[in-house]
């Protein structure tokens, strides 16, 4: 029962939460409607709902997740039940995990039914596609909401956005001038492999790893598996980093 | 307390192989290039892919569809409809989404290449000549028996288009260009293509610069898919999947026969070496990374007579010709002239492979950035992207001469040079 609460607590605690679900819902339609040519490909639209519902849908539903109770006190009432500090992350992870999954089900539906209708574009490999979102979902989820246990209110997912977005035009600044040095291929792998996975997911999805990966055989396969399960395994890391944070912390009982 | 500690230990300890493993798998994977990609030569796996090519040619005719594809660009996929039948017929017809349908006849002494509607603009012409000839046009070749390329007159268009892997003129004798550069065949095991048996084989060319793995079925020796990776600067893959295959089918003979309905005229294709910088035109000047590191400036060699050589590791008579430039370069350096190698399209592990392999000592730049290929493209006019291209640029800074291909005997380029200022006795 208390892990219900929790659960729905995070698709109620604001009534935003219902209104983005919706018009993400509604933009992902729309960019189908606009964008795709008759005879077109998933893989421009799947990137759209990769990057959409994998990252800016879990900075939307995990802001200030934990930033808003703790500024507002209400945290004190929470980890005086008792309860333990790590059962409440967990479970708001898991409400945000599950709410995130209904999204992506309920968007295969929309584009389903979009296709039917206007018989336009393919529904082959948006499966693919939003279990990558999904996936991509729960790390940067895990990522802000662990930051939403240090971050006031709900800058937890704005300093993500704002990390992000300076992230990716350094990234790309410095790919362009130090392209095949060895001192940026360090700076690259710690890219790749400790900030959520959003090279090696979009790979996975668009088939890299598949019909035109650069092997041949079962490695594909392995390769898939590899990236799914390294993917969850940052999800873990960050929510460990989390429910640490969150078990050491004092909380006072006066708003900020 | 004790049981907790455990489990707790045993789940890190098993959570930090699982990562250790992924990582593993997912950071071994060969997006650059190792000399250990090199294909050591299997005796067995070699004679697989000798019978392939001999079933090729040993048919009296033969008939399949191809479908050329490559990542995130499947509305750039091409098909081909291929007729092939002894002595030098072919009927091959090409449809893309993007560029239309394109046909190509060859009725046993000459190729006829024409155009359903509008046909696509090529690469190497400007807009309004292309104006002026998209509609009603054709293009006649000789093709002499083995000594042409199919493959090569599809990829010479420079098309939107994915181009063939394996080359229908290998039917008619012809040899792939790159079949003397292969470095190895080795098995890759069994595996199934549309519920059919295949040996899958790895060859890798001119020192893995390039991987083919071929789908052979067991049934009559064919390929069913070829997967083809060119290392360059990024991995370019490309998968040829292959389907109604007809050994010896019994084809209609109008379909090897083609002529110019009335009204149409013969079409002169604009050549790459067309949009080249003339001669007295100014050498744009640059200043890039160089193959070891620093920088090379072009005005750094001003009052020398320069040899631009434009070139890629990937390119067989760019192979064939940069060692006997290294000896150009070393009988003719103090004669105030100057080789410059420009690579800007490899990886540049296969390109330091191959200088060293080489003992290349003139100097090279080797720069892969946009700015490095704007130089190529924009400044010296390389709209092609074809190589080796040379350029002689004489001691003021301007353009003497330019070429494509490999200059045999360096003729040219000794008369250019000596034009451009170089001291030749």
């Amino acid at each position: 029962m208390r892990a219900y609460e929790l659960l729905k607590e995070t698709f109620c605690r604001k009534l935003y939460i219902l209104i983005v679900h919706l018009s993400w819902l509604a933009l992902y339609g729309m960019f189908y409607w606009l964008t795709l040519p008759d005879a077109g490909e998933i893989s421009g639209f799947g990137r759209f709902i990769f990057i959409w519902g994998g990252f800016f849908l879990a900075l939307a539903l995990s802001a200030g997740i934990f930033g808003d109770d703790i500024s507002s006190g209400r945290i004190c009432v929470l980890v005086t039940k008792p309860f333990p500090s790590g059962e409440l992350y967990i479970y708001r992870l898991l409400g945000l995990s599950l709410q995130a999954a209904v999204h992506f089900v309920l968007a295969w539906f929309v584009i389903f039914i979009l296709h039917v209708l206007m018989g336009k574009g393919s529904m082959d490999n948006l499966g693919l596609w939003l279990f990558a979102s999904w996936l991509l979902f729960n790390t940067c989820a895990a990522l802000s909401t662990s930051l939403s246990v240090v971050v006031g209110r709900a800058y937890n997912a704005l300093l993500l956005l704002v990390v992000f977005v300076t992230g990716f035009f350094v990234v790309s600044w410095l790919m362009n001038t130090t392209q095949q040095q060895a001192e940026t291929g360090v700076l690259f792998s710690f890219i790749k492999y400790a900030c959520p996975p959003f090279e090696l997911l979009s790979k996975f999805a668009s088939g890299e790893y598949g019909k035109y990966s650069l092997t041949v055989g079962r490695f594909s396969l392995t390769k898939s598996v590899a990236c799914v399960v390294h993917s969850l395994i940052l999800t873990v890391v960050y929510s460990i980093v989390g429910i640490v944070l969150l078990s050491r912390r004092q909380f006072s009982r006066v708003c900020d | 307390m004790r049981n907790k500690i455990n489990v707790w230990t045993f789940t890190t300890i098993a959570a930090l192989v699982l990562e250790g493993w992924a990582l593993y798998v997912v950071g071994s994977s060969p997006a650059h290039w190792r000399p250990s990609m090199i294909v050591k030569d299997e005796p067995a796996a070699h004679a697989l892919y000798e019978k392939m090519i001999e079933t090729i040619r040993q048919a009296e005719s033969l008939s399949y569809q191809s479908v050329c594809s490559g990542p995130g660009a499947k509305y750039r996929s091409s098909t081909y409809e291929i007729l092939l039948k002894k002595p030098n017929y072919f009927h091959v017809e090409m449809s893309n989404f993007m560029s239309g349908y394109t046909t190509l006849v060859g009725d046993g002494d000459n190729l006829w290449f024409y155009w359903k509607g509008i046909r696509p603009f090529s690469a190497y012409e400007d807009r309004d000549s292309y104006e002026k000839t998209r509609e009603n046009i054709y293009i006649k070749k000789a093709i002499p028996i083995g000594r042409y390329s199919i493959k090569d007159q599809i990829n010479m268009f420079g098309m939107v288009w994915f181009g063939i892997i394996l080359d229908p003129s290998t039917f008619h004798g012809h040899r792939d260009s790159l079949e003397a550069y292969i470095d190895g065949i080795r098995s890759r095991g069994t595996d199934y293509v549309n519920n059919e048996e295949c040996e899958v084989l790895e060859v890798s060319f001119m020192k893995a610069q390039q991987t083919r793995y071929y789908w052979i079925a067991k049934k009559e020796h064919l390929p069913r898919k070829i997967k083809e990776i060119v290392r360059l600067a990024n991995n370019i893959v490309e998968v040829e999947e292959f389907s109604d295959i007809k050994i010896n089918p019994r084809i209609q003979e109008q379909k090897f026969t083609w002529s110019p309905p009335e009204g149409w005229q013969q079409w002169e294709k604009p050549g790459p070496d067309d949009f080249l910088l003339k001669p007295g035109t100014k050498a744009p000047d640059f200043e890039l990374l160089s193959v070891d590191g620093g920088t090379i400036k072009l005005s750094d060699y001003q009052g020398k007579a320069i040899w631009l050589y434009i070139w890629q590791c990937g390119s067989p008579a760019c192979r064939e010709e940069i060692s006997h430039l290294q000896a150009f370069y070393e009988n003719h350096k103090e004669k105030g002239s100057v080789i410059l190698g420009f690579n800007c399209a490899d990886d540049k592990r296969i390109a330091q492979y191959f200088i060293r392999e080489n003992t290349i000592t003139f100097p090279s730049i080797f720069d892969s950035s946009n700015a490095a290929k704007k130089v190529i493209t924009d400044g010296y006019k390389n709209r092609s992207g074809m190589v080796p291209l040379s350029y002689i640029i004489d001691t003021q800074g301007n353009v003497v001469d330019s070429w494509y291909g490999y200059d045999e005997d360096h003729k040219r380029a000794s008369a250019a040079l000596k034009k451009a200022g170089m001291q030749l006795e």
